[in-house]
């Protein structure tokens, strides 16, 4: 799950002047995507005389499709100076590798999102950390929940349930503690210490291999 | 393909341990995802079950299912599927799959499983390239090659130094990525501006957690407004949405078809050598889900004979008339009383006689909508247009408004409904506000303004989105007190009771990046669609697809010799698409956007499988095509094509009942 947002004004008023040919994707809007504060950069550009030519397309990231889209719109890249992308990190690669002489800029900041498949955000995210610890704490992961991703239990930073961190977020341990409390299994927390294992699944294989 | 699942079962002496202190155990397992679909279940669960056998421990029952974390779904799928008795939870997935389960119901859950940690993100298509998230995309200084993927070490300020013969120390199959950002940045003269640049930080902290926690929020809040699922296409009416309407030039023949609605084909009742009049009968309906067709010009019948039609293909009997160019009128059209005389039954007749269908693009008798025979509480119009390019609907609109509220109030008066609702997508706000003045003298009648989200149109998703109820697998609209029109037919009712004519003509929207001047037009029906493109000033480019209707739903037509039918809403060109599908990698969008809440990817599954009883038990008859399942598919599979060939697969087995 991924979402863009817009690079700031001052960024992208950065990148090299001259004429610029805008690219959006549309093919993951649902994924999130600045609408609006694009339109407004692009009458921004348009006004100023400086915008070469414009396409919306979908999924920019699948190469097959993107190159046969933008065949069309050739002659108007080659009139440009610079072409900005505003797509995930993935679609900007694809474009720039397609157009591998001239100059791809992306107009956007890619940012992960809690969540695997689909294309809704999910409710609670997962860590990737290896060693789930899930049943140790009721279902509510302490790495992803807690600010400070601790196993042990909680800081003692809390305030009225709140994190010491992030005063609008519950205090994961917190939770944790009222649910293992209303099944009756706060025993569980007697468990030995646990000491969270930082390898890489690569790191791991690759020592077991050698 | 990179298998991308997130999860692995733990070791067994894990497991017992997890499993020593409980008993009365329901597994659910996650069937994963990004993984190529070659099994349709997976071998955790039983493994687990037999292990907690060996244990003997008591397994109550056990679910396998897709996509765990999609909440919505799995509340509905186990629902009342874990036994009483249970007193464990043992969940196989994910982490987000475990914490969804834990958090639906009351029952200490567990996993069976641990994470696993790959690094990075692959694209929606089936691409090698990955996106790390970063937040601070570097690609601008780097000449669109990332260096935090693509290099081991992810460093931002240039080589590490260790690469040896352009390969990298870290992995030596790998190239170094920074001997192809100074290839690249070389090549394109940006050297010099790379060099200038300051030493880059990296910053960790740049994710900003309240604007992703503000966005997951809103996200989830949006995506179940109203009805699950649904996309947002790039719309592309800007090409014709400003263009008024305007009469299309009389055409010299149109070609008739007896078949332009769902049912039984109208029977000709004219032939050659006839002289005909606008609006007079010419097919007579047969069967109770049928219609009459009329004629759409003054003049001669030429023949009646098969003719190819957009959707059906060659061979469809059609009559051709040659116009005389005077239009006169026929004697059945003239105005009937007003509509506050008209009994109910009155009306439903007019609508029969006149041949009105649905004009969305279904085409289903509109008198048998009217008879609906249970109570309807509201008659909604759609007004909706949520088809990608089309925009005659909402020309309609502006220029129709009053015959559309006309219409509605001749279609609450024939089902005696005492509301009626007019939907508008809010990319029409100029729609939205001459419709609000329209029905403002009437109290029980309002416009409703939502969300643009295709298929927002569908009658179901209209219903839930308008009147919060859903309407059940297999039933109808009327099951839930609701009838549904599109804003054309209205307008076509209207024109039979007020001025007594008969479905000749219909807005249609010319557009597309292909067509030289798109634009929206009434045209009679028989035109043929060749005369509309050559009217618009042809196709421009080579490889372009053209469809009768919108991109999502719309019906490829090979041949432009074809006639504009009742449901003919658009005639468009757009870009070919020659995308190869590839193998299915579970991503789970096809079953996050479906409005049908059924998934997708199992029909294109278990009909390669040629397995019917699944396809049934999994409601695959509810699927109307929508196509926004093969819209967002990562692997571009021709998904409404497998579904098409699944239901034939079912039809079999429904006949049998």
């Amino acid at each position: 799950m991924l979402m863009t947002k817009l690079k700031s004004k001052e960024t992208i008023a950065s990148l090299p002047a001259g004429k610029i040919f805008l690219l959006s994707c549309h093919g993951c809007k649902e994924v999130g995507f600045p609408e609006r504060e694009i339109q407004a950069l692009r009458d921004e550009l348009a006004a100023s005389g400086r915008l070469a030519g414009e396409f919306v397309t979908d999924y920019i990231c699948n190469p097959e499709n993107m190159r046969l889209r933008l065949k069309s719109h050739l002659a108007e890249i080659a009139e440009a100076d610079a072409v900005l992308v505003f797509s995930c990190g993935v679609g900007v690669q694809t474009v720039s590798e397609f157009l591998d002489d001239t100059r791809v800029y992306a107009g956007c900041d890619t940012v992960a999102l809690p969540g695997f498949q689909g294309v809704t955000a999910a409710q609670y995210d997962c860590g990737q950390c290896g060693e789930c610890y899930l049943n140790l704490t009721g279902g509510i992961c302490p790495i992803t929940a807690c600010s400070k991703s601790l196993v042990n239990g909680p800081c003692g930073g809390g305030k009225n349930g709140k994190c010491e961190v992030d005063p609008d977020m519950d205090c994961g341990w917190g939770k944790i503690i009222k649910k293992l409390k209303a099944q009756g299994r706060l025993d569980v927390l007697r468990c030995p210490t646990q000491i969270h294992d930082f390898h890489t699944d690569e790191a791991t294989k690759a020592a077991k291999e050698s | 393909m990179v298998y991308y699942t997130k999860y692995e079962l733990k070791n067994e002496e894990e497991l017992r341990s997890v499993l020593q202190g409980i008993d009365n155990i329901f597994i659910v397992s996650c069937n994963k995802c990004f993984k190529e679909y070659s099994t349709v279940s997976e071998p955790e669960a039983d493994a687990v079950a037999a292990l907690a056998a060996a244990a003997g421990k008591t397994v109550t029952g056990s679910a396998k299912l897709d996509f765990l974390c999609n909440r919505v779904q799995t509340e509905r799928k186990l629902a009342s599927c874990i036994p009483t008795g249970t007193e464990n939870v043992l969940v196989i997935s994910c982490g987000i799959g475990v914490q969804t389960i834990a958090d639906m119901q009351a029952l200490p859950t567990f996993t069976a499983t641990n994470s696993l940690n790959y690094i990075g993100h692959h694209g929606m298509a089936l691409t090698k390239k990955t996106c790390g998230a970063c937040a601070q995309c570097y690609l601008n200084l780097t000449g669109g090659i990332c260096p935090i993927v693509d290099c081991s070490k992810s460093l931002l300020n240039g080589p590490c130094g260790g690469a040896k013969s352009g390969k990298c120390e870290v992995d030596p199959n790998k190239d170094c990525v920074w001997g192809k950002i100074y290839a690249r940045l070389k090549k394109q003269g940006r050297m010099e501006e790379y060099l200038a640049q300051g030493v880059q930080t990296r910053d960790y902290g740049a994710v900003n957690v309240e604007q992703v926690k503000a966005y997951v929020a809103e996200n989830r809040a949006k995506r179940y407004e109203g009805f699950y699922g649904g996309v947002h296409p790039a719309e592309h009416k800007d090409y014709t949405e400003a263009l008024p309407l305007q009469a299309f030039p009389e055409p010299d023949t149109v070609i008739l078809p007896l078949a332009m609605h769902i049912g039984a084909p109208a029977n000709p009742v004219v032939k050659a050598g006839d002289c005909v009049k606008v609006g007079q009968i010419i097919g007579e309906q047969v069967g109770f889900v049928g219609a009459p067709v009329h004629s759409s010009v003054s003049g001669t019948v030429v023949e009646v004979a098969p003719h190819t039609h957009p959707n059906r293909g060659p061979g469809v009997l059609s009559v051709v008339i040659r116009s005389d160019g005077r239009n006169t009128l026929d004697e059945s059209v003239k105005p009937n009383k007003p509509l506050e005389e008209l009994t109910p039954d009155e009306i439903i007749d007019i609508v029969k006689q006149k041949g009105i269908v649905g004009m969305g693009g279904a085409t289903f008798p509109t008198y048998v909508k009217l008879k609906p025979g249970k109570p309807i509480d509201a008659v909604l119009i759609n007004g909706s247009e949520c088809e990608p390019y089309l925009t005659a609907d909402h020309r309609m609109m502006l220029e129709y408004a009053d015959e559309i509220v006309y219409g509605l109030r001749a279609m609450m008066k024939a089902v005696s409904a005492p509301e009626g609702v007019i939907l508008i997508e809010d990319n029409k706000p100029d729609a939205i506000a001459v419709m609000e003045k329209a029905v403002e003298p009437y109290s029980n009648i309002r416009v409703c303004a939502a969300k643009t989200q295709y298929p927002e149109g569908a009658e179901k998703m209209l219903i839930k989105k308008v009147m919060g109820r859903q309407v059940p697998s297999g039933k109808l609209p009327a099951d839930v007190g609701c009838v549904v029109s599109n804003a054309s037919t209205a307008k076509a009712i209207s024109d039979a009771i007020q001025k007594g004519m008969p479905l000749i003509e219909r807005a249609v929207t010319v557009t597309g990046e292909y067509i030289r001047k798109p634009g929206n037009y009434m045209v009679k029906l028989g035109t043929s669609v060749q005369s509309l493109i050559d009217y618009c000033g042809g196709i421009t480019g080579e490889d372009v697809t053209l469809k009768m209707g919108g991109p999502m739903m719309g019906a490829p037509i090979s041949d432009a010799n074809v006639p504009i039918l009742k449901g003919s809403n658009g005639v468009i060109a757009i870009a070919a698409d020659h995308t190869a599908p590839q193998e299915c990698i579970k991503c789970g969008r096809c079953v996050d956007v479906c409005p049908m809440e059924l998934e997708p990817l199992n029909f294109a599954k278990y009909t390669d499988l040629g397995d019917a009883q699944t396809l049934l038990k999994l409601n695959i008859m509810d699927c109307f095509s929508c196509k926004c399942c093969e819209y967002v598919c990562s692997s571009k599979i021709p998904l409404v094509a497998k579904i098409a060939a699944g239901k034939g697969l079912v039809a079999p087995l429904l006949k049998k009942k």
